[in-house]
């Protein structure tokens, strides 16, 4: 099913389809011909259909449920609640950790945010459900609601996230320069355009879960455990992916809800959640604030800094983002403190959302340093060459690559930042004030282990498979280019399969972390499978290179020879026809060998065993400079972007012409974050009340100008095996600063609360 | 969506007919109806789609009036040679409302139709309150997240800003909607709240749009359409202008006058009083956003929605100021 | 739901049922639609729309549902050669007009349509989810006379959301395959 014919891509010559090539997707085909059928567009035998009813209110009790109208209306054959939905039991988190309650009910008694899933109709078709939906009457007992971080005390320090060192406090007191300043970002939400849901099926006790997911081994954990099947039972199918962004990997309750209708009705039951529970149903990033206080001396370096973050979390969850991670980092301070606190309000747990903890803390310093560039008078992009860390500041470690003078330098050139005037409201044309504004990024590489399977087959195609999936970052293309690499064959040769569990294991898609985890499996696996081959050649008498005298062989083109070309030649297929194979298969590993069974589990279905990317002698990150000019109308206070130059370090780059698109949809959602994006809540209610794409303003065509991208990493051997870093988060980082500290520029208005609306402006 | 019985009207006879039914919706491009029928506010017992009825698409422009058919697709009369060159104010309202999917969709007659998008009006299920779905019930936006609500027109029932771009350039050159039995100025159509937010058009039972009539005037022919907003395209407008311009021969001293605004109010909102400032008056900058500010007579914000007190009269000054440049 | 009596046609015959199946519930339609070509019949509900009857009864998923209620042009779909909306159109409306798909764009024999090859070279998607949309879009926006400039066909693809943020590649491929077509 995740077979894609190259004869589209077809024209692409060898140079671009070798890792670092820039080859065109290799799933693009399916894709723009509308054939690509995405987790919950399978087509089922006597496929039913559920929808959500959500609660009304932000806390309190449930204390009815009229079903009586939903029950008898046409189509419906089951309306869930609390009472009648089967029991599952409660699953580990995704540390592993075993979970304190022992059973769990994915629809509620007790409401604890507006939207909770409270009960659930399963009808014959869509239509059928969604007007019996319509007709549940729910009856509550309102309690009053906690709605955002205002309502609460400071909150629960997360001691956990306290980085210290010198006497930050002292210091900052002594420093003759300094500036202190309060930094929020408001609830955010990820909007991919493929709205959550799921496709369930049982056959006996064999579950299959047609899902978009970022994280088959995890989620297929989950439900293994919420239905007390083993995890071998559990199938997850998730060939594409319509945009993640961090919201999709986990199992959440409506996954619950359709698994356990599936099982009730002994029908598969499809669920997907509308738009506007979407915005309910998972959570956003969190809102934050943080104050950052930075001390300097006359000439701009930086004695101290003092940064304190508070993050929302839900009632009945927790989320950390970590707002002190880009703050400990970007700049060399001999005193340093960072402390966060969390505070519960009635929502659903927020989640990942693109660069959890770098995004938000990114915009505190980032927007800091600029203001303490104006105070005294120092270019901002000057400011940063003067505090630039050498060395990891908090880890003490030495840097594995850090290209960011590289991007500063080569942002600047191509922006022309040597041309910018140094005071804010100094640029206008005509009605519209310029300002121009940099600020830097950064995101940590994050390493796990995974594993591949690479099979060479008769007719000298190859197949490689992988529990990885595909959101658009590119994976089909790249781990195409990687086998095609590693074994000499053609691009349009290799088939890639993902995005089904019962695969060759690959770990959460999160992070930024898959390419270099799964390039390093299949480079690894490909050279297994490749190894064998030269092997048999060499040694089966019936191989036409047996007994030739030759110590190994060569593939190029698809075809073996020896390296000196002085002997026969065949194709691959013609060889193992030769042989007698079928196929030659390879399942290569990155794992440590000393790995329990156990362990290796742990290792694809939890976060667990994931590397710090402080690990050994280096400390490893991906670094990226924004270049950015908005233009704001004076009268109107709109503030439209209209240049982005930015010069990013993540390493080799696999593919980058895809690296590029990621690069840019980073920073597309940095303009969205920076200027649109924002959940506003009722407070009456504690609700959500422009959670639709109408209302929570994603940026469009029109709202983005051309953006240029500059690569200036270099192979990092530390980060991973094929020298890259990462690339999906990074772009995001930085990009909101950026835009605030040009509008700053443009009209002497300092904004300091996301995103910059035209009333913060006039 | 509750279920409902579908009739295809031939003629506007027949849909006239239809439409008097209990319960009855008339269904043309189906933005509005359809959109508000999944969200549960509109809960038709019966569509009549008219959109197949022959003979109400035509538009017909001169220099004198355009008359524009009920069913005339809005990206049609935006893309009309004759309405960009004799009302480019129309053309420019329509280009820059909603997308180009939605203007291929929505007709003239469904547009004036158009129901506001007050987050507290479109959600039943959350917030039953709203005395523009359940007449007495109260106003959820009072007191709620109010930063697109009117400032213009509200009462204590109602704040539901009216959404629409083209009635904004329609109500400014005095055009005029056909009921078949009735005419009435746009202007009149559109009804405040006051103390009935459920009525929002004077049009009856059994009653259809048929046509809107636009006179022609110097002023529609040097007109144009400003709409401000968070988002380049694809948004409502927080705060719109139309605005039409003549000047006397001395090419400095303003004859006619037309200034209408969107985003701001209940319903769309002729600025009688800037026009009147103005006329007879020499076209400076001064004296244009100074007269401006005359819309905002009697306006009443909800803390959130208080910019758009400050900026649509900076919207107006604009569109006039442009208008005044390209002589 | 309530249970709905279709209504009986005037005597002047001016306004017609839709034609209740034999059979069926009474609020059921059996129409055909006019899809890429080829006719398809079915029995579907009057509130079924354009979308639901292509992805849940006709199984042509390569439209997508994004939102459902007409605020992101992942469904956008032609109706006698119009870009419109399958989300806010009813599969009745649409019974008697050629409405085309994705699935439909490229030529029987494979060949793409220029758009669709601008958008794999130029790299204008990444998710793929809006794709269909955004190239039905585009082939609409070049057809209309609408990409002229790059900031012409921004506005005029402004209809269509892309959360990965393939918007310059997007325009890229609209500049690219109007030039290609209009030579």
């Amino acid at each position: 099913m995740t077979v894609h014919d190259m004869k589209h891509a077809g024209s692409d010559s060898a140079r671009l389809e070798a890792v670092g090539g820039r080859l065109s997707r290799v799933d693009g085909p399916a894709k723009i011909t509308g054939a690509a059928h995405y987790a919950f567009e399978q087509q089922l035998e006597g496929l039913t259909h559920a929808v959500l009813v959500g609660a009304t209110i932000a806390a309190g009790k449930v204390t009815g449920i009229d079903t009586r109208a939903a029950e008898t209306a046409p189509g419906v054959l089951a309306v869930l609640t609390p009472d009648t939905i089967m029991e599952l039991n409660s699953a580990s988190d995704w540390f592993g950790r075993q979970p304190s309650e022992e059973t769990y009910c994915p629809l509620v008694r007790e409401v604890t945010f507006s939207g909770q899933h409270v009960a659930a109709v399963v009808a014959e078709t869509f239509e059928q459900a969604v007007a019996a939906a319509a007709l549940v009457k729910v009856s509550y007992d309102e309690m009053p609601a906690i709605v955002d971080l205002s309502d609460g005390s400071d909150g629960i320090p997360v001691d956990a996230m306290t980085k210290e060192w010198g006497d930050a406090e002292a210091a900052f007191a002594e420093a003759p320069v300094r500036v202190c300043a309060a930094y929020n970002t408001p609830r955010e939400f990820q909007a991919a355009m493929e709205p959550h849901g799921l496709i369930a099926r049982w056959e006996g006790d064999q579950l299959t879960i047609w899902e978009p997911s970022q994280w088959l081994d995890g989620m297929a954990r989950t439900y293994a455990e919420w239905f007390g099947v083993p995890f071998q039972n559990v199938r997850l199918v998730s060939p594409y992916i319509g945009g993640g962004f961090g919201s999709k990997a986990l199992a959440l309750a409506h996954s619950a809800v359709a698994a356990a209708a599936a099982k009730m009705l002994g029908r598969p039951v499809k669920l997907v959640l509308n738009r506007p529970q979407n915005f309910t149903s998972y959570g956003g990033r969190a809102a934050t604030r943080q104050t950052v206080a930075i001390g300097a001396d006359k000439a701009g370096r930086i004695q101290s800094i003092v940064h304190r973050g508070v993050n929302e979390t839900a009632v009945d969850g927790m989320w950390v983002e970590p707002l002190g991670s880009v703050t400990s980092i970007m700049y060399a301070t001999p005193n340093f403190s960072s402390k966060q606190n969390v505070v519960r309000v009635n929502t659903v747990v927020p989640g990942a959302k693109r660069a959890p903890g770098e995004n938000p803390s990114a915009f505190g310093i980032e927007c800091a340093i600029d203001e303490l560039a104006h105070e005294l008078g120092i270019d901002p992009l000057e400011m940063r060459l003067i505090n630039y860390a050498e060395q990891d500041p908090h880890a003490k470690k030495a840097w594995s690559t850090r290209q960011l003078r590289e991007a500063f330098a080569a942002g600047a050139e191509a922006f022309g930042w040597a041309k910018r005037s140094r005071e804010p409201r100094s640029m206008r044309d005509g009605h519209q004030l310029i300002g121009w504004g940099v600020a830097a990024g950064t995101y940590p590489v994050r390493r796990a282990y995974g594993e591949a399977v690479v099979k060479l087959l008769a007719d000298g195609s190859v197949e490689v498979e992988s529990s990885s999936i595909d959101m658009g970052q590119g994976t089909y293309t790249i781990l195409a280019q990687t086998a095609a690499e590693t074994l000499g064959v053609p691009v349009e040769k290799v088939s890639v399969r993902l995005g089904d569990s019962h695969f060759a294991r690959a770990g959460v898609t999160g992070g930024s972390r898959l390419a270099g985890v799964m390039t390093g499996a299949v480079y690894k696996a490909a050279g297994q499978a490749l190894d064998e081959l030269i092997g048999l050649a060499l040694s089966d008498p019936r191989s036409p290179f047996h007994g030739l005298q030759a110590n190994t062989l060569q593939v190029k083109g698809g075809r073996i020879a020896s390296p000196r070309g002085d002997g026969p030649e065949f194709s691959i297929a013609e060889l193992m026809r030769a042989l007698g194979r079928e196929k030659i298969e390879a399942k290569g590993d990155t794992v440590p060998a000393s790995f329990t069974p156990e362990q290796r589990y742990n290792n694809y279905t939890t976060i667990a065993m994931a590397l710090p990317h402080t690990e050994g002698d280096y400390s490893r990150h991906s670094w990226c400079a924004h270049f950015v000019e908005v233009r704001v109308d004076e009268d109107f206070g709109t503030v439209r972007v209209s240049r982005v130059v930015s010069a990013l370090d993540s390493g080799r780059l696999y593919n980058p012409k895809l690296a590029e698109s990621q690069w840019k949809g980073g920073i597309i959602m940095g303009i969205g974050q920076a200027l649109l994006e924002e959940g506003i809540v009722d407070r009456r209610h504690g609700r959500i009340v422009n959670g639709n794409l109408a209302d929570y303003m994603l940026p469009t065509n029109a709202d983005i100008p051309d953006i240029r991208t500059i690569s200036v990493g270099i192979p990092d051997p530390h980060s991973s095996a094929l020298g890259g870093k990462g690339v999906g988060e990074l772009g995001i980082v930085g990009v909101a600063p950026a835009i605030a500290n040009a509008v700053f520029h443009a009209t002497g208005k300092r904004v300091r609360d996301l995103p910059i609306t035209l009333e913060k402006l006039i | 969506m509750r279920d409902f019985s579908y009739l295809r009207a031939d003629s506007v006879e027949a849909a006239r007919n239809a439409a008097a039914l209990p319960g009855a919706m008339l269904l043309a491009g189906g933005t509005t109806l359809i959109d508000l029928a999944k969200c549960g506010v509109a809960e038709p017992a019966t569509v009549i789609d008219i959109s197949h009825i022959e003979g109400l698409n035509a538009i017909d422009v001169t220099a004198d009036r355009a008359v524009i058919g009920a069913l005339a697709k809005m990206s049609h009369v935006a893309d009309n040679a004759e309405v960009k060159s004799h009302f480019p104010a129309v053309s420019e309202a329509l280009w820059q409302a909603a997308s180009a999917q939605l203007r291929n969709m929505a007709t003239i007659g469904g547009n004036l139709m158009q129901r506001t998008r007050c987050p507290y009006f479109r959600d039943p299920q959350n917030f039953p309150v709203c005395n523009k779905r359940e007449p007495g019930s109260g106003c959820s936006a009072i007191g709620g997240v109010t930063r697109g609500h009117a400032v213009l027109g509200t009462s204590e029932a109602c704040i539901a800003t009216y959404p629409g771009d083209l009635a904004i350039a329609l109500v400014a050159f005095d055009a005029e909607v056909d009921l078949g039995e009735r005419k009435l100025k746009v202007e009149d159509f559109f009804l405040a709240p006051g103390a009935t937010a459920e009525r929002e058009h004077d049009i009856r039972p059994g009653e259809m749009i048929t046509a809107i009539e636009i006179p022609g005037s110097a002023a529609a022919r040097r007109s144009t359409y400003l709409k401000v907003r968070d988002r380049q395209s694809y948004e409502f407008a927080a705060a719109s202008a139309a605005v039409g311009l003549e000047l006397e021969g001395d090419g400095r001293t303003i004859r006619d006058i037309r200034v209408a605004v969107g985003g701001v109010a209940t319903k769309p909102w002729r600025a009688r009083a800037v026009e009147e400032a103005l006329k007879g008056k020499p076209l400076d900058e001064a004296s244009v956003r100074k007269a401006s500010e005359l819309v905002m007579e009697g306006a009443v914000d909800h803390g959130a929605n208080r910019y758009k007190i400050a900026l649509a009269p900076r919207v107006i000054a604009r569109a006039i100021l442009k208008l005044g440049e390209t002589a | 739901m309530t249970s709905q009596t279709i209504i009986d046609p005037p005597e002047d015959g001016h306004f017609r049922n839709g034609k209740a199946s034999n059979g069926a519930s009474p609020t059921t339609l059996s129409i055909h639609l006019t899809i890429n070509g080829r006719d398809h019949a079915l029995d579907i509900e009057p509130r079924v729309t354009l979308l639901d009857a292509l992805r849940e009864r006709l199984h042509l998923t390569g439209t997508k549902k994004g939102c459902d209620q007409g605020q992101c042009g992942a469904c956008t779909v032609h109706v006698e050669g119009e870009r419109v909306l399958a989300c806010l159109t009813l599969a009745a409306q649409v019974e008697g007009r050629s409405i085309t798909t994705i699935e439909g764009l490229a030529d029987e024999d494979g060949t793409l349509h220029a758009v669709q090859a601008a958008f794999l070279e130029q790299d204008a998607f990444q998710c793929g989810y809006c794709t269909p949309g955004q190239i039905m879009s585009a082939v609409a926006c070049i057809r209309e006379g609408h990409a002229g400039s790059d900031e012409e066909i921004r506005e005029y693809m402004a209809g269509n959301l892309c959360r990965c943020g393939a918007y310059p590649h997007i325009v890229a491929a609209v500049r690219q395959a109007a030039r290609e077509l209009r030579s």
